[in-house]
């Protein structure tokens, strides 16, 4: 456990079993997965719900073509096990008996019929950590709730706050909430696999999407347990900072809270917002509409890159409204070599995402693709597992693998 | 009691404002020990003072200890101890030195020139400390021609793909709320600690991290950068409507911005909502025969539920629709998730008791999105009175001496009261009322939520 040598990614050696499917689960254990553990899939006969997920590449719906799903999976291993029969469930457990790690995102009401439940999975390896990603968690009046991401982003509130005051609560796209559980189920894990390290113990880790989503709402919380306000969505009318503002070509995001105001005025090039009315953070509020007019006036001369670049170097925290196009071409993204390339061999070649953070050893790698449906399933259960040529076959005829 | 998982580890905390402060407040309720790190003139920079609504103060009332009465403050602040530093001074940069040496982990989110200007960045601290961690946060990381742009969650969310991906149907890009991006690092900044912490116990080393909120940003919209990498397809905006489900929407509810959200993904959830609507025929309707149907009729779908559902409470309908297995929830506002009683059933929220001497009281506060069977996390202590481990983290622990500390209280190094830094005015809640920067205002809060004692939920 003390080798002074470095070794390669800060992660390696883990051992996970990843026994998700759709986003949290399989996003949580591809991060681990990113970082050096060895990751094994665990789908059943027909493959992960996400195989099934468009969009498509092609827009072809193909068990290896879902694009969340290639997404989703790289550098791990894949096998397909039938957890609804006995004998698979029983190969499971023998895996476990390999595993640091375990992650399901099954509901709960169903991980026992699947074998899934945290007491049968202590019993095969009492040193498993097993990380659970549910909509709920594992109590309470809601844990058998069904839900969607839309649902989580409106029992956990963050959607009660996102869009316009005088229309409807606005969702995000892309599935965030499975993705912000997913990343806190990684987080998660590994606060359980090093706890390990001092008592040598597994455990059982609750992760909810509900709550981790509902833990962003730190300023509408305290509002409401400090002075009784609740927080609302952005008014329409009279905030022209720190909110998405057009401009002559897209849309950009000014910000006031750097620097002074005086900068922001200089920058766009208006004496009118050197009036005291807009001094104060107070009075731009309190004054918002006509400010915002200004704003607007002088925002229609500039393009969306140029003030961007421009407003930073003046040290004027701005942001710019970029879709995927703008992000393959970001000379800053290609300047930290954030794509990568992964040749798939039915989906074809494509720059995925990259790296989350940076370190200095033992950083994120990209080794391979996510796998077929059942592409390791002879080297898994024939090395790890130790199962004979023969057993295989078998396991193969009754549809357990 | 079981231990902590992080006990005995030493965090040395210098980050500001939103995510980094959240993340080692984090590793606080995990068993860390995070100093934090305040300079009395800079505060401002810190959600000590805040911004006209960077409070929330007590009932709006900032009062006299005012930095010490902020609740978003408390929340991001939690559990840890404070002293205060000012390293442009000698005796800071010295302080800053010697907590090197005894820290396991450094976290600091200044713009990547600041720490190299203090001799400060990880190839120094190294020489310090050999096997440190060290996580820096910034905007853009640091390297990159965008290094030196400052970062602030506001104008990097949308930066960062969200705001493309999100708006109301045919609308323009609009924004995720609550400064998203700050809490996508505070959990990558956990995942990635934790991770070198591992590596630290199974080699020996340390390392560092470069956390961008850029490029982290980016990576969880990853599916949608993808359609466009195979399919040259760009973001495209939907409102609460799905690429492939139908119904999916939000639907208004009985009273005032109340709403409903309820997604059928499968013919079974379908059947079951034609039940709750009380129209079975519906499940024969040839309009809404299979999936693909159904999406191509959701404009009458929506018009059909959302007169079922505008003569409901939220709750209620959505107990009648989940009772038969169809995913819906009521779109909750900061009143409503405080007294859910899911939420207050799973214990989520901390009741945090605040030292007397601020009269901020007894007030409950956001928990943790994990439980771990193996360690109960203690109610954590509020956030910490400003340099109130000054003498014990400066003397005791680092071996500063009676004479070194008058010096630096003269040169207002250390103290417990801010130096200048901009005092926020609360604006009176009428203002914010007619500003619609709040939705309601509930004068009997304290009863709804128990804060007294008599718990409604």
């Amino acid at each position: 456990m003390s080798e002074a040598e470095p070794i390669g990614g800060v992660l390696s050696g883990l051992r996970v079993l990843d026994v998700g499917q759709g986003v949290s689960a399989p996003f949580c254990t591809r991060l681990l997965a990113d970082y050096g553990a060895d990751v094994i899939k665990v789908e059943p006969p027909e493959g992960d719900l996400a195989r099934r997920t468009g969009p498509f590449v092609g827009d072809e719906p193909h068990l290896e073509k879902s694009i969340p799903f290639l997404f989703l999976n790289t550098n791990k291993r894949g096998v397909t096990l039938n957890l609804r029969a006995e004998t698979g469930r029983g190969l499971l457990h023998k895996l476990a008996g390999w595993a640091d790690v375990l992650v399901e995102n099954t509901e709960p009401r169903q991980a026992g019929d699947l074998g899934l439940d945290y007491e049968t999975l202590r019993q095969a390896n009492p040193r498993l950590v097993v990380t659970s990603i549910s909509n709920f968690g594992q109590t309470g009046p809601y844990r058998d709730w069904k839900a969607t991401d839309l649902i989580s982003c409106a029992l956990s509130s963050h959607m009660y706050l996102s869009g316009d005051a005088d229309k409807e609560p606005l969702r995000n796209a892309l599935s965030q909430s499975l993705y912000v559980a997913g990343i806190n189920a990684s987080a998660a894990t590994m606060v359980a696999i090093y706890h390990r390290l001092a008592t040598g113990e597994g455990q059982h880790v609750d992760v909810s999407v509900m709550e981790s989503m509902a833990c962003h709402l730190v300023q509408a919380t305290a509002t409401y347990a400090f002075m009784g306000g609740v927080r609302r969505r952005r008014p329409h009318k009279g905030v022209p900072f720190e909110e998405i503002m057009p401009c002559q070509d897209g849309y950009i995001v000014p910000s006031a809270q750097t620097q002074t105001f005086e900068t922001i005025a200089d920058l766009l090039g208006l004496e009118e917002l050197k009036d005291p009315r807009f001094a104060t953070p107070e009075g731009r509020i309190i004054n918002g509409v006509a400010l915002e007019e200004l704003v607007l006036k002088a925002l229609a001369h500039w393009k969306r890159y140029d003030i961007f670049h421009e407003a930073n170097n003046r040290r004027l925290v701005f942001g710019v409204i970029q879709g995927p196009e703008d992000f393959y071409r970001c000379p800053h993204l290609r300047a930290r070599d954030y794509f990568v390339k992964v040749r798939h061999p039915v989906a074809g070649e494509a720059e995925y995402p990259g790296e989350l953070v940076h370190m200095t050893e033992g950083s994120y790698q990209m080794r391979c693709p996510a796998p077929l449906l059942g592409e390791h399933n002879g080297e898994v259960y024939g090395r790890v597992l130790g199962l004979c040529h023969e057993k295989l076959s078998r396991f193969r005829g009754l549809s357990i693998i | 009691m079981t231990t902590l998982p992080l006990e005995g580890i030493r965090v040395t905390d210098l980050s500001r404002v939103f995510a980094m402060p959240y993340f080692t407040a984090f590793l606080a309720d995990l068993g860390a020990e995070v100093i934090k790190v305040e300079g009395l003139q800079f505060l401002g920079a810190d959600t000590r003072l805040g911004g006209p609504f960077g409070g929330p103060f007590p009932d709006n009332i900032p009062g006299e200890l005012h930095w010490e009465r902020n609740g978003v403050f408390h929340t991001l602040n939690r559990g840890k101890r404070s002293i205060t530093l000012d390293l442009n001074v000698p005796d800071g940069l010295e302080a800053l030195r010697r907590l090197v040496l005894v820290s396991d982990v450094i976290v600091e989110n200044f713009t990547p020139r600041i720490m190299k200007r203090f001799n400060m960045d990880y190839p120094n601290l190294r020489q310090l400390r050999p096997d440190i961690i060290m996580l820096s946060n910034t905007g853009y990381g640091h390297t990159g021609p965008f290094a030196n742009y400052g970062g602030m969650a506001a104008a990097l969310e949308p930066t960062h793909g969200t705001g493309a991906f999100m708006g109301y149907r045919g609308g323009p890009p609009n924004k995720f709320a609550n400064s998203y991006t700050d809490f996508l690092m505070s959990w990558t900044a956990i995942f990635a600690i934790m991770s070198a912490l591992l590596y630290r116990a199974r080699t020996g080393r340390g390392l560092w991290i470069d956390v961008a909120m850029y490029q982290g940003g980016v990576s969880f919209l990853g599916e949608g950068l993808l359609d466009y990498a195979f399919n040259g397809r760009t973001e495209r905006r939907l409102g609460n409507r799905h690429e492939y489900y139908a119904p999916h929407n939000t639907y208004p509810c009985r009273g005032k911005d109340r709403w409903i959200a309820i997604a059928v993904t499968n013919d079974e959830e379908w059947h079951a909502l034609c039940q709750v609507l009380g129209k079975p025929e519906m499940s024969h309707d040839p309009r809404f025969a299979d999936p693909v149907e159904r999406w191509k009729h959701q404009d009458e779908l929506d018009d059909i539920i959302a007169a079922w559902t505008s003569g409901l409470d939220h709750y209620e309908a959505a107990y009648r629709l989940q009772a038969a297995g169809v995913p819906a929830g009521p779109v909750l506002d900061s009143r409503g998730l405080l007294t859910d009683p899911h939420m207050r059933a799973r214990g989520f929220f901390d009741w945090i008791e605040h030292p007397p001497e601020t009269g901020v009281g007894r007030r409950p506060q956001l928990g943790r999105p994990w439980r771990f069977s193996s360690s109960q996390v203690p109610t954590p202590r509020p956030g910490p009175r400003l340099g109130e481990a000054n003498s014990f983290i400066l003397q005791e622990l680092l071996g500063f001496t009676q004479a070194d500390m008058g010096r630096m209280k003269e040169q207002n190094i250390i103290g417990n009261a801010p130096l200048g830094g901009r005092i926020s005015q609360a604006i009176p809640i009428e203002k914010q009322l007619e500003l619609e920067r709040l939705a309601d205002y509930d004068p009997d809060y304290r009863q709804r939520l128990g804060i007294d004692g008599a718990s409604t939920a």
